[in-house]
């Protein structure tokens, strides 16, 4: 790629990714109030005794009896100036109590990311260039494996093994709390937390990874160029290095784009089991409580952060496939 | 002076001091230290009581807020930030006396200007069950720091069971007078009395709290600290008190189903008492506006299909007992003589065919929807055997499931046919009774009489036992709409709840009296 | 064909898949004549463990027979996968070629709008929309279509777009071939293979994301699935092992046969490869 047209490439594509994002806030705001029931009724349901006056007070202050175009004005003006409004079941700034929690769930996924695209590529790989033979069989057996078990049960076995009968590992929590720790213990503390979860939540996408590098791998490494590549005498391990796994790489990319935001959602299964205090089980909270606010607000977030991702894996489609064109 | 000597702790008097005596940890001599970790769950949106009262909160708060009063498990008063006090004999007139040398956590004393403040002005605006009551004082003046007079419009005999910490808390009056009470700074950083105060709140991790060391009990509290962590898993949980992570669970945090297995546990403790003063009451809920439900001959049938030792014993596993009337056995004025009918399915078909409910040839009488109460797994399970019980008598129960914010949308808009509720008695059936059998009560709100039952009879009723100041008087008319309630079955009680405190056996003083895990815990310790 | 069952065979591991597919949908399509009874009955005493009380795979917490629930749950979370997956490919394989093949600004709309879907973290949006229709085996499935279909689309694209300056697809638009024609019989046949391995996997996503919704208390309250079955067992995993284990066992069971069968139809399309298998 001409790297004089990059910065043009760039503002195009930041562009259209802003109008996405709007369009997405939209969307979610209006889905989201069509739901039944508000924050005030839950609030009153909550505690165990309400009235007519106590609802109206809670309705007004959260600014719900103003009409719903109205309310999605004044929220999308807050959105421009990066305010993200105000939760008031918790009386706190969303971007609070997101900033607070967001760490948490980058962490998470950020390392269950690595460890499964890294572990997941090599295995698929591996498969591929031993089609066929036990090795292939072993690593198709494994992803397949790990595949087709939900992931909370996953986490459950991990926790019965490692913290309940070898008692290696803490349960639950990021880290632990209580005990005054400095330096280097407060990091082995936190990744002694972080293991388990982010093991179950790599496990389900290194076995995505390692089916699908294996699968494109299969089929690269038939087309013709690798043929020539073979027949001008091209040693075997340069020719899958340098052609096929590079090649192979495209469908891996597109599905790493996705899995940024998919990364969220089964954040929360495992925020869940392992009582992980990030951004998914904040949006499931949210929901349950009808916190409009901060559900809107996760939203925002993780779109912005799929948005861009999306965007960097654009930019490597065009460096490791020459032949597509980043096109405008 | 004009005030019968009923107050001054000689009604209440040393046999309650007894009781709770013989409940606090004896021949153990209370050791200085230690941190006490344990469990909130779900995890509270803010820990001001009186902004938000939801049950997390409420056991959160009070280590850290306190009231004039606690309440013993018979529901007698014992003294908190009241010293002593006095009622009239006319019963309008109420004095307390406050300790001395209270200090706020931001070190300014507290007076009689807090507990007027958070009386008149705090819980007044912004609790609606505080709103309730506290509308019948007339006037509330301090005659000096130490001194709180209250005057009623009329009298109230239940009135001493509002000044409990999760019903009336006292507040600083410096921190919140002349700011919106539910945004002021130190909504997010709460400052009370009690013996602990607030140090950290990680969100969807951990909420900390450390000694108070000016708390007015020289010596106390014994614990150095106490650490509330959020689990939202309920396995993770069991595993947590399991693995000694956590040394005491309470409320919610353990599945009925996991009792029986922790009370295996050699170093741990099960507890159901010090649930007393809330006796939650759990029914199954019916909208009465809904054919056939209007009939109480279906009401009366539906009660006698279902077999509430069942659902004591196999869904709650013995936490608990099944209901018998309207009131819970530990609420005041009980009447253990008026019981509901038992279970008893082949009269209950034929009081449906009395009622002219036949049944069609798939032996369908009537469909129902059912909305399961969405506090947790084990009222999912209720809900299921609710609607195989009704299929014996024909009834089928189509389920549909909401989350918590559409269940109370929908209750308290009259949106559903039959669902599952319980509701907290607060000692008193006028506090916590009352409101969901009275026609005057029937409003578009979650907790009031949403079902829509309406008798003349039992209004009457009602009306009598609130105003009358005499507690046999006040017996008589309970008696007599116990009576008529668990003919007329306008909502089909199913079971007395309890929750289980489960702590390590080395915690000592945990539950000592009816608000059990709702005290300020000053005198829990971790014994060596 | 003959030639097609041929080279499917030659993949054992596949013709197993295949073996136990059918297995599932038998036991599905027999369900009320092994278990007459319906599965929410009360048959015998809580918990008890596999084999007792004439309890094949034990009973609930309610005293509900664990395999009656296996039984006729087959066929909904059956139901749900192929209804789900189905509507799914619809969506996505239409967009993504149209995209991939059409370029410009069509495909700059039409990405757009997959990156709207694919923006909004997957599991959270079908969590939302379940809430909002409230849960029932209609939302469910609506819900997992319309947050499965971007990947199948985004992959078609990617695949379309590197066929398309292929030799053979630029040779095909010389001699003057109709669009559509070249998408539908040199394009896609050829982008094929990845799109069954993917709709694979998604059939199995599809079961895994019911049972994760019903984990969550989003199931369909009136419909027996496996997922209802490990939602309802998960919390008692210490207590009563065999009501997780078995539903878990025929979701993991399901998804392998129906990722062997997509392998072995990948291999059985793509001769290519089968014959370097073989």
């Amino acid at each position: 790629m001409d790297l004089t047209r990059l910065p043009g490439f760039l503002a195009a594509r930041l562009a259209k990714a802003a109008v996405v994002i709007l369009a997405i806030v939209v969307c979610n705001f209006l889905l989201i109030h069509a739901a039944p029931g508000d924050p005030a009724s839950v609030i009153a349901g909550q505690s165990g005794a309400a009235d007519e006056r106590f609802l109206a007070q809670l309705r007004e202050q959260f600014g719900l009896d103003r009409p719903l175009h109205v309310q999605l004005w004044i929220y999308l003006k807050g959105v421009l100036t990066l305010d993200l409004g105000f939760s008031h079941r918790q009386q706190l700034p969303v971007w609070t109590l997101i900033q607070a929690r967001l760490p948490a769930t980058l962490l998470l996924t950020g390392t269950a990311f690595v460890f499964a695209i890294v572990t997941g590529v090599t295995l698929g790989a591996l498969a591929a260039r031993r089609v066929g033979r036990w090795a292939d069989s072993l690593i198709t057996v494994i992803a397949l494996t790990f595949y087709a078990t939900p992931l909370f049960w996953i986490g459950l076995m991990l926790v019965l093994v490692f913290s309940v009968w070898l008692e290696w590992l803490p349960s639950f929590g990021m880290s632990s709390v209580g005990v005054e720790l400095h330096g280097m213990a407060v990091v082995l503390d936190v990744a002694q937390h972080l293991l388990l979860p982010a093991l179950t939540l790599g496990l389900f996408y290194l076995a995505v990874y390692a089916r699908l590098t294996r699968a494109t791998m299969l089929e690269v490494a038939d087309q013709d160029f690798v043929k020539t590549a073979r027949a001008k005498g091209v040693p075997e391990g340069r020719v899958l290095r340098a052609h096929v796994l590079r090649n192979a790489m495209l469908p891996v990319i597109t599905f790493a784009g996705i899995q940024a935001g998919q990364l969220v959602g089964g954040a929360i299964l495992v925020e869940t089991v392992f009582a992980w205090p990030g951004i998914g089980r904040l949006a499931f909270d949210a929901l349950l409580a009808r916190d409009y606010a901060v559900l809107l607000g996760v939203f925002f977030c993780t779109s912005v952060m799929v948005v861009a991702f999306n965007l960097v894996t654009d930019l490597l489609y065009a460096v490791v496939d020459p032949r597509v064109e980043a096109v405008g | 002076m004009a005030f019968s000597r009923r107050g001054l702790m000689a009604a209440a008097g040393a046999p309650v001091l007894m009781r709770v005596a013989d409940a606090l940890a004896q021949g153990i001599q209370p050791r200085r230290g230690g941190i006490l970790q344990t469990i909130l769950t779900p995890e509270p949106p803010i820990l001001q009581l009186g902004v938000n009262n939801q049950g997390p909160t409420l056991v959160a708060a009070s280590k850290m807020f306190q009231s004039l009063l606690t309440f013993s498990p018979t529901l007698e008063p014992i003294p908190v930030l009241a010293k002593s006090w006095e009622v009239s004999g006319d019963g309008r007139e109420y004095v307390f006396r406050l300790q001395d040398n209270v200090k706020f956590h931001d070190g300014t004393p507290m007076t009689a200007d807090d507990v007027i403040f958070s009386i008149m002005r705090f819980h007044m605006e912004l609790a609606p069950r505080a709103r309730a009551i506290f509308q019948m004082i007339d006037s509330a003046t301090a005659p000096d720091p130490l001194t709180v007079r209250l005057t009623l419009k009329q009298p109230f005999q239940p009135f001493l069971l509002m000044f409990e910490v999760t019903a009336c808390c006292i507040v600083s009056k410096r921190l919140f007078d002349g700011q919106d009470f539910r945004t002021a700074p130190t909504v997010q950083r709460p400052v009370g009395t009690g013996p602990f105060r607030f140090v950290e709140w990680q969100r969807g991790n951990f909420v900390r709290l450390e000694r108070f060391e000016e708390y007015w009990k020289p010596g106390q509290p014994y614990l150095d600290g106490i650490i509330y962590r959020i689990v939202p898993d309920s396995q993770s949980r069991r595993l947590a008190i399991e693995t000694g992570q956590v040394q005491m669970t309470q409320a919610n945090d353990i599945e009925p189903f996991d009792v029986p297995g922790l009370r295996q546990r050699p170093n741990l403790t099960v507890e159901t008492k010090g649930w007393e003063y809330f006796s939650p009451l759990s029914w199954m809920e019916i909208n009465h506006r809904v054919a056939p439900l209007g009939d109480p001959r279906v009401r009366r049938a539906m009660s006698m299909a279902i077999d509430r030792n069942f659902i004591t014993n196999r869904l709650w596993f013995g936490v608990g007992k099944p209901a018998t009337n309207p009131i819970a056995s530990t609420t005041r004025f009980h009447d253990t003589a008026v019981k509901i009918a038992g279970h008893d399915v082949r009269t209950a078909n034929q009081l449906l065919d009395a009622a002219g409910l036949r049944p069609n040839a798939q032996g369908i009488r009537a469909t129902l929807k059912h909305i399961p109460l969405p506090y947790g797994e084990i009222w999912t399970r209720l809900s299921e055997y609710l609607r195989q019980s009704m299929r014996q008598i024909g009834i089928q129960l189509e389920m549909e499931s909401v989350d918590a914010g559409s269940w109370a949308r929908r209750i308290g808009n009259w949106e559903y046919e039959t669902s599952v509720n319980f509701v907290y008695q607060y000692g008193d059936p006028t506090l916590g009774v009352e409101r969901t059998y009275v026609s005057s009560n029937i409003q578009r709100v979650t907790f009031t009489n949403t079902g829509g039952y309406a008798n003349p009879r039992v209004d009457e009723l009602f009306l009598a036992a609130r105003s009358a100041a005499d507690a046999t008087e006040r017996q008589r008319a309970f008696t007599d709409a116990q009576k008529i309630l668990v003919e007329e079955v306008p909502q089909i009680w199913l079971t007395e709840l309890a929750f289980p405190t489960i702590h390590d056996k080395k915690l000592n003083n945990v539950i000592t009296t009816g608000v059990g895990v709702h005290t300020s815990f000053d005198d829990v310790f971790l014994a060596g | 064909m003959m030639d097609f069952w041929r080279r499917f065979r030659r993949n054992r591991g596949a013709v197993v898949g295949l073996c136990i597919l059918v297995l599932v949908l038998l036991l599905s399509a027999t369900a009320s004549l092994l278990f007459p009874d319906s599965p929410w009955d009360m048959a015998a005493a809580p918990f008890m463990p596999p084999g007792e009380m004439g309890m094949l795979l034990g009973s609930d917490s309610l005293g509900r027979d664990v395999a009656a629930g296996i039984a006729h749950g087959a066929r909904i979370s059956l139901l749900v996968g192929a209804v789900s997956t189905a509507a799914a490919l619809l969506i996505g394989v239409t967009l993504g070629a149209i995209a991939g093949y059409a370029g410009g600004i069509v495909d700059d709309a039409l990405m757009r709008f997959t990156e709207f879907f694919q923006t909004i973290p997957s599991f959270v949006f079908a969590i939302l929309l379940v809430a909002i229709f409230s849960p029932s085996i209609g939302s469910i499935v609506f819900a997992i279509a319309v947050v499965s279909w971007p990947p199948v689309a985004r992959v078609v694209r990617a695949e379309v777009l590197s066929l398309r300056s292929r030799e053979f697809v630029q040779a095909a638009e010389v001699l003057g071939k109709a669009p559509l024609a070249i998408l539908l019989t040199d394009v896609l046949p050829n982008a094929l293979s990845p799109i069954i391995v993917l709709s694979s996997l998604m059939v199995a996503t599809a079961i895994l994301t019911e049972s994760a919704l019903s984990f969550l208390g989003l199931g369909d309250p009136n419909l027996m699935t496996w997922g209802f079955l490990i939602g309802a067992g998960r919390s008692v995993i210490r207590i009563a092992w065999w009501m997780s284990v078995f539903p878990g066992l025929a979701i993991f069971l399901t998804v392998l046969a129906l990722n062997l069968v997509g392998e072995g139809l990948s291999d059985a399309l793509n001769p290519r490869l089968a014959r370097r298998r073989a």
